[in-house]
């Protein structure tokens, strides 16, 4: 109607066809949309401010796990010699695809110039990140601190692999073909492949610690219910047990050796211990 | 061909251009479905994803086609629970250009997750704390408002003609449009912050975890979906050669988007400062010098986000100069949504791109990043669902009323 003619009358001014109350009506939903979306996502009606992580993890709020065991592992960084055999141990009994492994073994350098080895499976986080972000409660922390995987609820949307701090987590891009070349010189697959489409992760050997238990072994102890990385580690650079039994060797190590664990700042409480090397990281 | 009950003489006639458009959708939708074939025959090892990488160009289409999806809310809560009643001829079209962003996402989404078979477990397993899952449920009750929203314009059809009932069932479900425009409101508003939010509390990703993700995200689809909206009606009309939407309300969704824009900026302003001058930590410094020594990141930035994504489109939609002529208002439109889009991809991808700092005294700059270059068939999935998104388009210009009767020239 009456614009359409533009260029002719290019001095004529311009008509604000935006009256007050227009503007302020914008206005107030520009601010108010702010102000709504800043209450929902991270202020007070946040469904993530206090998140009740007690109740997903079986942890109580300031204490330990719920059921009689915490599962944990102390790795000795000052004597590990690389020899990747934790790697292969746990890519035979886990069946994992030997080029995407659960466990990872990397050659570092000290402050001081001197190489170590840093390795880590699954550090089993009792505020485990992966498991807040999962849409679908397919992973979960059970009550003796196991973080495990349920392949058959996993959707496959890879958020926790991105929520992760570690990179301990592993996806299934494709359907699994390949001979496993780890099997059986280093040990044989005790647990099934896993569909394609899923997350995958370490588990501590859950099979071998139900088991054992169930038949009256301690895991961390006997070996048939102890991990395979633990169990193979020619120079006992990793220890695993019950962090909840003071008698427990993983309990003693804790208490008489220097340790550390990843990233403490982020409050995620791994289940894994690290003795650092004698001369620093 | 000679069937004898439907004497509409026009029924044949294609011109070329209708011909040449009709191909190209065609071919983009066969594409996108060869692809998505493979992909369901063989799985996600057809993509350039990768455990290090796992999120790319699916992800950062869904989240794109989502805020560009958000003219359908503000323009639905403007008008009817903000009473500027004035802008209620553009309210369909921008249901009608909501659903269409919306369903693209759902289509990519479904494409990219590992189990498409199981696109369902959020709503049977919930994990409240998760806020993917409440995106999910959003999106879910949001698509349903949707559809709600548009059942009109779908009973005014010449179909309905015959099932009389249907319509005016339809038109009493639409007497809820201020009820379903503020339950629209509130969900979009969580949903849309969320998806920033998704990166904003990753806590070990250095530029990721701040509080501002979820406000940029709102604020750019706020800025940006209203005007796709009118950048669609003005193309629209070009090609009818019918007015769709009187200018001048469109000319008010384009100032109202370049002053949202406007706040964009200002609010990424503060967010770069705090980033990586004013509060930068170790961890956020080492992660840009990587970015920009082995990625894009730099003009993906500057470029993509503020020249192409802010600076143009404000200038476009704000300055009398240019916001008289429909054609700068599309191509400001038009620059806005590109922006959009880097900025999605700039989020997703860079944020993964940096290594994660978890081992005490390991050198990041070792470990160089692994760079991720979507391949052939994640494009042709993309290819086809843009295709889907124009053919929704093209088949809702034809047969839907998406235009009230009274702004245009009835029969």
């Amino acid at each position: 109607m009456s614009q359409q003619t533009p260029g002719k009358k290019r001095k004529q001014k311009v008509k604000l066809d935006l009256t007050r109350r227009d503007f302020l009506t914008l206005a107030a939903t520009a601010a108010g949309s702010a102000v709504a979306a800043q209450a929902l996502t991270t202020g007070p009606l946040s469904p993530f401010s206090g998140l009740k992580q007690a109740q997903l993890t079986g942890e109580e709020i300031g204490g330990h796990t719920t059921g009689r065991h915490q599962w944990g592992m102390v790795v000795n960084l000052d004597t590990c010699i690389g020899c990747e055999y934790c790697q292969r141990a746990c890519s035979a009994t886990n069946d994992v695809a030997p080029d995407v492994p659960w466990n990872i073994v990397e050659e570092q350098q000290s402050a001081s110039g001197r190489r170590y080895f840093f390795t880590r499976p699954c550090l089993h986080c009792q505020h485990a990140p992966c498991v807040e972000v999962c849409p679908v409660q397919a992973t979960f922390v059970r009550d003796d601190g196991v973080v495990v995987m349920d392949y058959d609820r996993c959707i496959g949307c890879r958020y926790c692999m991105v929520a992760c701090p570690y990179d301990a987590r592993r996806f299934n891009w494709g359907k699994r073909e390949d001979v496993n070349a780890f099997v059986p010189t280093w040990g044989i697959a005790e647990v099934e492949r896993r569909p394609r489409g899923v997350v995958e992760k370490c588990t501590f050997c859950i099979h071998r610690i139900d088991a054992g238990l169930a038949n009256g072994l301690v895991p961390g102890v006997d070996p048939e219910a102890t991990p395979a990385c633990v169990n193979i580690c020619p120079v006992e650079a990793r220890v695993f047990g019950d962090l909840k039994d003071p008698e427990s060797r993983v309990a003693k190590l804790i208490e008489n050796s220097p340790t550390f664990r990843l990233r403490e700042e982020l409050g995620t409480r791994p289940s894994v211990y690290y003795i650092p090397p004698k001369e620093g990281v | 061909m000679a069937t004898s009950t439907a004497p509409i003489p026009r029924r044949l006639s294609i011109s070329p251009r209708t011909g040449g458009w009709l191909g190209f959708l065609g071919l983009a939708l066969l594409a996108g479905l060869t692809a998505a074939i493979l992909v369901f025959a063989r799985g996600l090892i057809l993509t350039n994803l990768s455990n290090g990488v796992p999120w790319g160009l699916w992800i950062t289409i869904d989240l794109s086609a989502i805020a560009l999806g958000a003219g359908a809310f503000t323009l639905s809560a403007v008008v009817y629970l903000f009473g500027l009643k004035r802008l209620q001829p553009i309210v369909r079209l921008a249901v009608f250009v909501g659903f269409i962003g919306y369903t693209t996402a759902l289509l990519t989404l479904v494409m990219d997750i590992g189990r498409p078979d199981r696109f369902w477990h959020p709503w049977v397993y919930w994990n409240i704390h998760s806020v993917l899952w409440e995106i999910t449920w959003c999106i879910t009750i949001y698509l349903a408002i949707l559809i709600v929203e548009f059942l009109p314009v779908i009973v005014e059809t010449k179909f309905f003609d015959r099932y009389p009932k249907f319509r005016t069932l339809a038109h009493r479900i639409h007497g809820a449009a201020p009820v379903l425009a503020v339950l629209g409101l509130l969900i979009s508003l969580l949903h849309q912050s969320s998806l920033g939010a998704t990166y904003g509390i990753l806590r070990s990703r250095p530029i990721w975890f701040k509080p501002s993700m979820p406000i940029m995200f709102i604020i750019s689809a706020v800025a940006v979906g209203p005007a796709v909206t009118m950048g669609v009606a003005f193309v629209i009309e070009w090609i009818r050669r019918k007015a769709t939407v009187p200018h001048d309300i469109l000319r008010l969704i384009a100032r109202a988007s370049g002053l949202a824009l406007l706040l964009y900026a200002y609010i990424k302003f503060w967010d770069l400062a705090a980033v990586t001058y004013y509060g930068r930590t170790p961890g956020s410094d080492q992660a840009f010098s990587i970015l920009s020594s082995f990625t894009p990141y730099g003009f993906g930035f500057w470029v993509g986000e503020i020249v192409i994504g802010i600076l143009l489109p404000v200038l476009f939609f704000l300055v009398p100069r240019f916001n008289k002529r429909p054609g700068y208002l599309v191509l400001g439109a038009f620059l806005g949504m590109v922006g959009v889009i880097f900025n999605r991809w700039n989020v997703t991808v860079s944020g993964l791109v940096v290594p994660l700092d978890y081992a005490p005294g390991v050198d990041l700059t070792a470990v160089l990043p692994k760079p991720y270059i979507p391949n052939l068939t994640e494009w042709a999935v993309g290819l086809g669902v843009l295709g889907y998104a124009l053919t929704m388009l093209t088949l809702g210009v034809r047969f839907l009323p998406l235009f009230r009767p009274s702004d245009e020239t009835r029969h």
